[in-house]
C-alpha cells in the first residue's frame, strides 16, 4: 500500500501573540474527499496556506508524494501537483474567463486553450469564455475559480469553503465535480462549514478548534461528539 | 451598441492608418522646419517612454516612481561614451544596457517588496542617481554638467527616437498579446493567487522590469546627443517619471495603445500651453492626474475596453 499522499506533522504557525495552528499533524490518503471543519478563526485557512506556501511554517513538518514541500514557494508548490481556491474570490477580474485558465498551464497554447474549453464547458460557462471575469456573476465566479485549479489536473486539491454563496443548483453539480475527481484518483480537501456538504461527501473529517486538531473521523462520529459540539455551541 | 460597431468598423482601418501615417512620419524631415523634426523627435522620445512604463507598471500594477533614472543613466553613459570617442547610435546601445544592468541590480532586491515599497525605493533610486552624478566629478563633470562634441544630428535622431518608439510598441503588442503578458497582468490583478497558480511571479517581475529599462536608457542617450549638453538636474527630473505615468494614465494602463494615444494628446497640449503659458502647465498636469485618477482610473483606452467588450489588441 502506498503512503499517505500529504502528511502534516506537527504544524506550527502563529502570528504575532496569536497562535493560529498549534502542533497540527494529519495525513491525508490519496482518492478520497477529506473535510476540515471547525469554528471561525480555528486556523483552517492558515493551515492551508502553510501547505500551499502562502504562509511560511514555523515549526513542522509537510510532505507531499514523500518529500517535504515546506518551505517551497507558491508556484512551487502548485507545480508539484497541489491545486487550491480561496475562500474570498481570487479571479484575475481584468483577464476574460479564458484568460483566466490560460495562464496557468505553460507549454503548448492550442492544447492549453482546448483543455480550457473542454473545462468550461464542463460548468456551462463557454458562452462567457471572452467576458471579463469580474464581470462575472459570484457563483459563476466561483466556479472560474474551481475549473482554474483543474488546468494541470492536480493530485491534490484544496477548497476553502467552494459552497458558500453557490445556490443548490450551481452546488449539486460543483459537487459532482468533486467527486468525479475523486473517482479520477485525485484527493481532495475542502474547509466547509455546512454539515449536509461534508457529510453527503466527505470520507474523514478533521476537526480544528484553537489551531488544534479536536477530532478526526468519518463525519457521522465527528457529528455526535461531544468536544466538537461544545467548540461549536460553548457548554 | 451602435458606437461599439462604429468602433469596430473603424477598427479595419486602423492598422493600415498606420502604416500611412509612418510613410508621412518616415518623409517628414525632407520638407520639415528643424523646430518640427525636434518637436516630433520629443514625442517619440515621449511615447517610448510610456510605452516602457506601461511594460513595468502598467502591466504588473508594480509602479515605478523613479523610470526617470534610466533615462539618466543611458545619458550619462552615452555623454561619456560620445566624449571619449563613440560614434552616438553605439553609445546609446551602451545606455541601454547599462540601464538594464541597473534595472538588474535594484529590481533583485526591490522587485520582492509589496507594490507601495517598490515605488518608494525606486524614487530613492532615481535620488540617489542624481546625487552621484554630481558626486564623481571626474567622470560624469559633477553640477557642471557635461559638454558633448557639437554635431547637427537632429534629423538622424528623429528616426532613430522613431525606431525606438516602434521597437517599444510592438514589444508591447507582442507581450500583451501573448501568455507571457496575461501572467504578468495576473501579478497586478491578485499576486497571491498568481503565485498559488503556478506563476514564478518575482521572475516575471524582473523580465519586465528589464525589458522597461531599455528603451529609455536608449531614449536617454539619443536625448544627450541631441541636446549636447547634460547635467542631474536635466536628465533626472522627477517631473519626468510623473509625466510618463500621467501618459499612461490618460491613455489607458495596460493596454498596447494607451501610451501612445496619451503621449500624444498630451505632449501635444503641453506644447501648446507651453508655449502660450510657460508656468501654467504643471498645474495642468496636476489637474489632469486628479480628473483621470477620480473620472476614469483606467484611461481611454480601458474604459473603451471595458465598455464595449473590445480586443485587447485595440
Amino acid at each position: 500500500m502506498p503512503g499517505p499522499i500529504l502528511q502534516v506533522r506537527n504544524l506550527m504557525k502563529s502570528f504575532g501573540g496569536v497562535t493560529a495552528v498549534n502542533g497540527v499533524s494529519l495525513s491525508l490518503e490519496a482518492g478520497k474527499i477529506y473535510g476540515l471543519f471547525g469554528p471561525n478563526g480555528s486556523g483552517k485557512t492558515t493551515l492551508f496556506n502553510c501547505i500551499t506556501g502562502i504562509e511560511r511554517r514555523d515549526q513542522g513538518a509537510i510532505g507531499f508524494k514523500g518529500r517535504r514541500i515546506d518551505g517551497l514557494k507558491p508556484h512551487q508548490v502548485f507545480h508539484r501537483g497541489i491545486g487550491r481556491t480561496f475562500q474570498v474570490i481570487r479571479v484575475f477580474p481584468e483577464l476574460t474567463a479564458l484568460e483566466n485558465l490560460l495562464v496557468v498551464t505553460g507549454g503548448d497554447y492550442a492544447r492549453s486553450r482546448e483543455r480550457a474549453e473542454e473545462l468550461l464547458r464542463f460548468v456551462k460557462l463557454e458562452g462567457l469564455a471572452d467576458e471579463y471575469a469580474g464581470n462575472l456573476s459570484y457563483g459563476q465566479q466561483k466556479l472560474v475559480e474551481f475549473i482554474r485549479v483543474l488546468m494541470t489536473d492536480p493530485e491534490l486539491i484544496l477548497l476553502d469553503e467552494p459552497a458558500a454563496g453557490v445556490n443548490r443548483t450551481l452546488l449539486n453539480e460543483l459537487l459532482d465535480a468533486v467527486r468525479a475527481l475523486r473517482d479520477r484518483g485525485k484527493t481532495v480537501f475542502l474547509v466547509e462549514h455546512d454539515m449536509k456538504v461534508v457529510m453527503g461527501l466527505c470520507e474523514t473529517v478533521f476537526v480544528l478548534d484553537h489551531g488544534e486538531k479536536l477530532a478526526e473521523g468519518p463525519p457521522g462520529s465527528i457529528q455526535s461528539d461531544e468536544r466538537v459540539i461544545e467548540a461549536y455551541f460553548g457548554r | 451598441m451602435t458606437l461599439a460597431a462604429e468602433l469596430r468598423r473603424w477598427a479595419r482601418w486602423f492598422l493600415p492608418g498606420v502604416a500611412v501615417l509612418l510613410v508621412i512620419l518616415a518623409v517628414f524631415p525632407i520638407w520639415a522646419t528643424g523646430y518640427g523634426v525636434r518637436v516630433m523627435l520629443q514625442l517619440f522620445m515621449w511615447i517610448a517612454l510610456a510605452q516602457s512604463w506601461n511594460l513595468i507598471s502598467g502591466l504588473t500594477g508594480y509602479v515605478s516612481f523613479g523610470h526617470v533614472a534610466f533615462f539618466g543613466i543611458g545619458a550619462y553613459t552615452t555623454g561619456i561614451l560620445v566624449t571619449k570617442g563613440m560614434a552616438w547610435p553605439l553609445a546609446a546601445l551602451a545606455g541601454g544596457a547599462m540601464a538594464v544592468v541597473l534595472a538588474f541590480v535594484i529590481g533583485w532586491p526591490c522587485l520582492r517588496l509589496k507594490g507601495p515599497y517598490f515605488a518608494i525605493a525606486m524614487l530613492g533610486l532615481n535620488e540617489v542617481l542624481r546625487v552621484a552624478a554630481s558626486y564623481f566629478e571626474g567622470l560624469t563633470g559633477g553640477g557642471l554638467g557635461l559638454s558633448l562634441p557639437t554635431l547637427d544630428a537632429s534629423v538622424r535622431i528623429y528616426y532613430a527616437m522613431g525606431l525606438v518608439a516602434i521597437a517599444v510598441t510592438g514589444l508591447t503588442h507582442a507581450i500583451v498579446t501573448s501568455r507571457f503578458g496575461l501572467r504578468l497582468m495576473t501579478i497586478r490583478e491578485d499576486e497571491v493567487a498568481a503565485e498559488a497558480m503556478g506563476i514564478d511571479t518575482f521572475r516575471y517581475k524582473v523580465y519586465a522590469f528589464l525589458l522597461s529599462a531599455a528603451a529609455p536608457g536608449i531614449v536617454g542617450g539619443l536625448a544627450a546627443r541631441d541636446m549636447g549638453y547634460i547635467e542631474p538636474i536635466s536628465v533626472f527630473p522627477l517631473i519626468t517619471t510623473i509625466t510618463m505615468i500621467v501618459m499612461v494614465l490618460f491613455g489607458g494602463k495596460g493596454t498596447i495603445w494607451g501610451p501612445v494615444l496619451g503621449a500624444v494628446i498630451l505632449f501635444t497640449f503641453q506644447e501648446l500651453v507651453w508655449a502660450h503659458f510657460p508656468h501654467a502647465h504643471q498645474v495642468l498636469l496636476g489637474a489632469i492626474i486628479i480628473t483621470v485618477v477620480l473620472a476614469m482610473p483606467r484611461g481611454i483606452l480601458g474604459v473603451l475596453q471595458q465598455k464595449y467588450n473590445l480586443p485587447r489588441t485595440v
